[in-house]
């Protein structure tokens, strides 16, 4: 008995596929747990959604489509040309500097509802200043490298 | 006490300095402690030895501290450790007792630091022996301690751990890392992917990615709505903070201080670990925890003594053992290396003025971050006023510094922030939960190393149990806690039903960090 | 002593305050190839590491010299060689060591050949404290004891990080095993982990029998008293005996140039076949982008060369504990593919 025991217990780890030994616990471990959810919470809750009493979440809801693509689209658009511009100053992280810049001063104005003068005028010195401030204190006072 | 003569003005001043620089860095969402201590690390050639330590330790207390800032009025997690004290933090923020929290945890924060210290002066290099009992074997019982903790904090235990183990399984991603003993090999990717994701995903920007910028798409998707919406912060509206606040919670604070000073001691137990460790300890021996996660103040007493108390704990291998504790302390020791001092062993008996140096700047940033900070917080907490359509650009921004500066530089760390942010939005929309997610993340690549090397060195899993007194003990607290979790899974649910009975109408709680639709 | 660090220390900060205040703008002083920023990086994570402060060192005196803005960035290895690859206009510069091309020769992911890859630079020190030791109380006296107890068919289990510098002295053993007492090889097993707690860890558990370390961060564990659970002892300093009698005589810590020379070759043989000794030095070089202007590789050179002939450098590094080891990039580059060679025959030996 104990033998059987100490046989069923004992493992032995070949040290070229050690990589794939924990994620192969942690896909069972996902695979089995996914299946109960779905069998407990999505087709019930998928079979609500086919009454008409609850909405696919996402697609069934409303959203401001917009802001939150505009978001999305802007941060694309930022990361990637942080590094196209950086890559013409090198290591000055001038990059980071003029695209946070235009960043900053593009979202806000999606952001805001009312457009004024005075606003404007607030988000303008902002997109201008903040940019500026984190550059010169983290690329220049602590030689921190930016794109 | 021939080192009292090297204690200056300047020696004060620049703990001083160095406390409120870290606050800064620490509260700016992305930057942290870490950073802090590496970025001025450069400076102590300046400095000389003594003034330099007296810099980078006040720049680790207070970066440390300064984490709970975002945590409590952003629901961002300004340090990685400071991650549960978004938990309850962001809540009674919500609830307009913004100020209230964070003087709940400044108060927290400095008793765990003052706690560590003098933990860290009278015992270390007995502590420094009890912590290379721990072996492989008992650190992977710690971890899964730790991740125990994904069972209750869960509304619904079993999405919960669905959630926790999706974390782990991000965090395998990339190679079985050879700096940890691995196989260098590369897993849970294509090819294609392997220039970005040799090395996975790091964990500052996966959290600031999961917390920060998931935070403001749904925000966007609602429209940003202008600042008069009744969701907004008011300050002070809410109840005023008391002392009388930690009546009744000086086990808590003593206990989670002690588990910090424990967590940052085992090197290699990363230390966001111990605010995590200490969250659950609470949360299942605490009389009432039933409010934790919805902004119960013993939460933050548990989270930020024990990541405080974490400074102390983390320089006691690293002054007794000349290894360090955690992230920071791995990069102090440059500050001795680059002076040629030699830490290990005998580091403190060869050394005893810059110890008694070390020790005084430690008490003392502690006592200055505590002033700083308590003073300030009135106005720190206004940071909620500024309208979100200036402050939202300004966080993703800071978030893009600090995700490209952690690694020293680094682009794909960036666009980690714009993956993990869509992915955080989407699991929040189907309903999974986000903390036992990132928690997963967090603990999943030290269980993995742990675990693999354990049955590496042993060849049985009986090893888990027979290895030591330590372990059987550790294994007793597991038991425990799940066994908490499912009595109280058990127990909140009849609750639910009772009142369900009751009031036909919503009984969806406003607890801000779950958007579950459809998993009630 | 004290006085000569101070003024050292006094003018180093002396650099870092000056680039940090006249740092403003794009340096445009410069008249060489060499232009703008310069980012350094390193095959290392570690800003604690040796890696990181022997860079440091040279990269600053580096910048005094050329007049340029240069930052050094621990990015680690993979990222490290990436952002080189990317970067063909100099901006970008990397300095690693031995484990550049031993990664590779171990055949570990994410390592290429550099001598086809990149161009190989200058060497500028050599870290001298790669080391074996065993607990205080071990029955192994020396490291020929451990040789003759595998030859007689004893299992000795060996801690290491597998893949690069930490393992090339384990090669070594094993290869002058199977040399000595061929068949009996296997008895010296690997016992795979990571860092260097992570092998005193396993010397603690009693789970190895002989880890690597550094004479840096393990010779305090050398002077603890036997009882202690701690207590270890060299057994084998891979550097080669001329490089550590360049050493400062005072050695490190409390352990003199004198008593570290006891672990070195002659003292300590292990065997290459042909009456040669093994010997493994962990050397710093740049490495450049394979299409960088070769005017940027004689600028530097010429760098080097002055801020060598001061030789104010080499109190610096002697200082921290390195080996100041200037060789011009095609010497350089020669030298380290001979070595590589040498090394790709014992690891080719024993598989």
């Amino acid at each position: 008995m104990e033998s059987g025991l100490s046989s069923l217990l004992s493992v032995s780890i070949d040290f070229e596929t050690s990589h794939l030994f924990f994620p192969r616990i942690i896909h069972w471990t996902l695979a089995g747990l996914f299946a109960v959810i779905l069998v407990t919470r999505v087709l019930p809750f998928l079979a609500a959604v086919t009454r008409g009493e609850r909405t696919l979440p996402i697609v069934g809801e409303r959203m401001d489509g917009l802001r939150f693509f505009g978001t999305l689209a802007l941060i694309v658009a930022y990361f990637y040309l942080m590094t196209v511009v950086g890559d013409i100053f090198p290591y000055t992280g001038y990059g980071f500097l003029f695209v946070s810049m235009a960043f900053v001063f593009l979202m806000s104005l999606m952001y805001m509802h009312e457009w004024t003068k005075k606003s404007v005028t607030i988000v303008v010195i902002n997109a201008v200043v903040a940019p500026s401030l984190a550059w010169y204190v983290l690329a220049k006072l602590f030689t921190i490298t930016l794109p | 006490m021939e080192f009292l003569s090297l204690l200056d003005i300047t020696f004060f001043l620049l703990a001083g300095f160095g406390a409120l620089v870290g606050i800064i860095f620490g509260a700016i969402p992305g930057m942290t402690a870490t950073m802090a201590v590496a970025v001025c690390l450069p400076l102590t050639y300046a400095l000389g030895l003594h003034h330099g330590l007296a810099l980078l330790l006040g720049l680790y207390v207070g970066g440390i501290s300064g984490g709970m800032v975002p945590a409590v009025l952003l629901n961002i997690p300004g340090t990685p450790s400071s991650i549960t004290t978004t938990f309850d933090g962001y809540p009674m923020a919500r609830k307009g007792e913004g100020e209230k929290a964070l003087k709940v945890c400044v108060i927290a924060s400095v008793v765990g630091g003052l706690v560590s210290a003098a933990v860290l002066f009278l015992f270390a290099p007995m502590l420094a022996d009890f912590s290379i009992k721990f072996s492989y074997v008992e650190k992977f019982l710690i971890i899964l301690l730790a991740l125990s903790v994904i069972a209750s904090l869960s509304s619904s235990m079993l999405i919960g751990i669905f959630s926790g183990v999706i974390g782990i399984w991000l965090s395998l991603i990339g190679d079985y890392s050879i700096s940890d003993g691995g196989n260098g090999k590369t897993r849970l990717m294509f090819d294609f992917m392997e220039p970005y994701l040799f090395e996975g995903f790091s964990l500052l920007p996966v959290l600031i990615g999961i917390f920060g910028i998931s935070t403001i798409l749904l925000e966007a998707e609602k429209g940003v709505k202008s600042d008069t919406a009744n969701e907004r912060i008011k300050i002070g509206k809410g109840s005023h903070f008391s002392l009388s606040i930690f009546k009744g919670r000086m086990t808590n604070l003593m206990r989670s201080s002690f588990i910090g000073t424990f967590v940052g001691m085992l090197p290699g137990v990363g230390g966001s670990a111990a605010s995590v460790l200490a969250y659950t300890q609470e949360k299942n021996l605490a009389r009432d925890s039933s409010e934790m996660g919805k902004g119960a103040p013993q939460g933050l007493i548990a989270s930020e003594s024990a990541n405080n108390a974490l400074t102390g704990g983390a320089l006691i291998p690293l002054l007794s053992l000349g290894i360090p504790g955690d992230s920071t302390t791995a990069v102090l020791i440059g500050a001795f290396t680059l002076q040629g001092i030699q830490v290990g062993p005998l580091f403190i008996p060869e050394n005893p003025e810059t110890w008694y140096v070390m020790m005084t700047a430690l008490v003392f940033a502690n006592i200055v971050m505590f002033f700083l900070m308590f003073y300030a917080i009135k106005h720190i907490a206004k940071v909620v006023m500024v309208p979100k359509h200036i402050l939202y650009p300004i966080i993703v921004m800071m978030c893009v510094v600090g995700a490209y500066a952690i690694n020293y530089g680094i682009m794909f760390d960036v666009w980690t922030l714009l993956i993990f942010g869509i992915l955080g939005y989407l699991v929040q929309k189907v309903g999974l939960e986000v903390a036992p997610l990132i928690i997963g993340f967090i603990l999943g690549s030290q269980a993995e190393i742990y675990f693999v090397k354990s049955l590496e060195s042993f060849g049985t899993f009986s090893i888990f149990f027979t290895k030591s007194p330590i372990a059987v003990v550790l294994w007793l607290l597991i038991l425990a806690s799940v066994i908490f979790s499912i009595v109280m899974g058990f127990k909140s649910r009849a609750r639910e039903k009772m009142e369900l009975t009751q009031i036909s109408g919503s009984t969806q709680t406003d607890s801000g960090k779950r958007h579950d639709t459809n998993s009630r | 002593m004290t006085v000569s660090k101070k003024t050292l220390a006094g003018l180093s900060s002396a650099v870092v305050m000056a680039s940090m205040t006249f740092g403003a703008g794009v340096a445009m002083a410069q008249d060489g190839p060499l232009r703008g920023n310069i980012r350094v990086v390193i095959g290392s994570t570690s800003t604690g590491g040796d890696t990181y402060q022997n860079s440091t060192i040279v990269v600053d005196k580096l910048a005094e010299q050329l007049d340029l803005n240069m930052k050094v960035d621990a990015v680690g290895a993979s990222s490290a060689f990436r952002t080189l690859d990317r970067d063909s206009r100099g901006n970008t510069l990397m300095i690693f060591h031995d484990q550049s091309y031993l990664g590779y020769l171990y055949g570990v992911e994410g390592y290429d050949n550099i001598f086809e890859k990149y161009t190989v630079g200058p060497t500028v020190a050599i870290n001298p404290g790669n080391a074996y030791l065993v607990p205080k109380n071990s029955p192994y006296e020396t490291l020929n004891d451990i040789i003759e107890a595998v030859g007689n068919g004893e299992e000795v289990r060996v801690a290491i990080q597998p893949g690069g510098v930490s393992e090339i002295g384990f090669s070594a053993l094993k290869n002058a095993i199977s040399i000595e007492h061929p068949g009996q090889e296997d008895n010296l097993v690997a016992v795979n982990t990571g860092s260097q707690s992570d092998k005193n860890q396993q010397l603690f558990d009693g789970q190895a029998d002989l880890i690597n370390g550094t004479v840096q961060a393990n010779e305090q564990y050398t002077r603890l008293p036997e009882d202690d659970q701690k207590a270890m002892r060299f057994v084998w300093l891979t550097a080669r005996q001329d490089t550590i009698e360049q050493a400062p005589e005072e050695g490190l810590g409390q352990t003199t140039r004198e008593q570290l020379l006891e672990y070195v070759e002659p003292n300590v043989h292990v065997t290459m076949g042909d009456d040669e000794t093994f010997t493994f030095d962990k050397e710093f070089f740049f490495l450049y982008n394979k299409d960088m202007d070769p005017a940027i590789v004689d600028q530097i050179d010429e760098a080097l060369t002055e801020i060598y002939a001061e030789g104010e450098i080499q109190e610096v590094q002697k200082n921290s504990f390195f080996i100041p080891n200037f060789k011009p990039s095609d010497e350089a580059s020669e030298y380290l593919q001979e070595k590589m060679s040498r090394y790709e025959e014992i690891i080719e030996n024993i598989q």
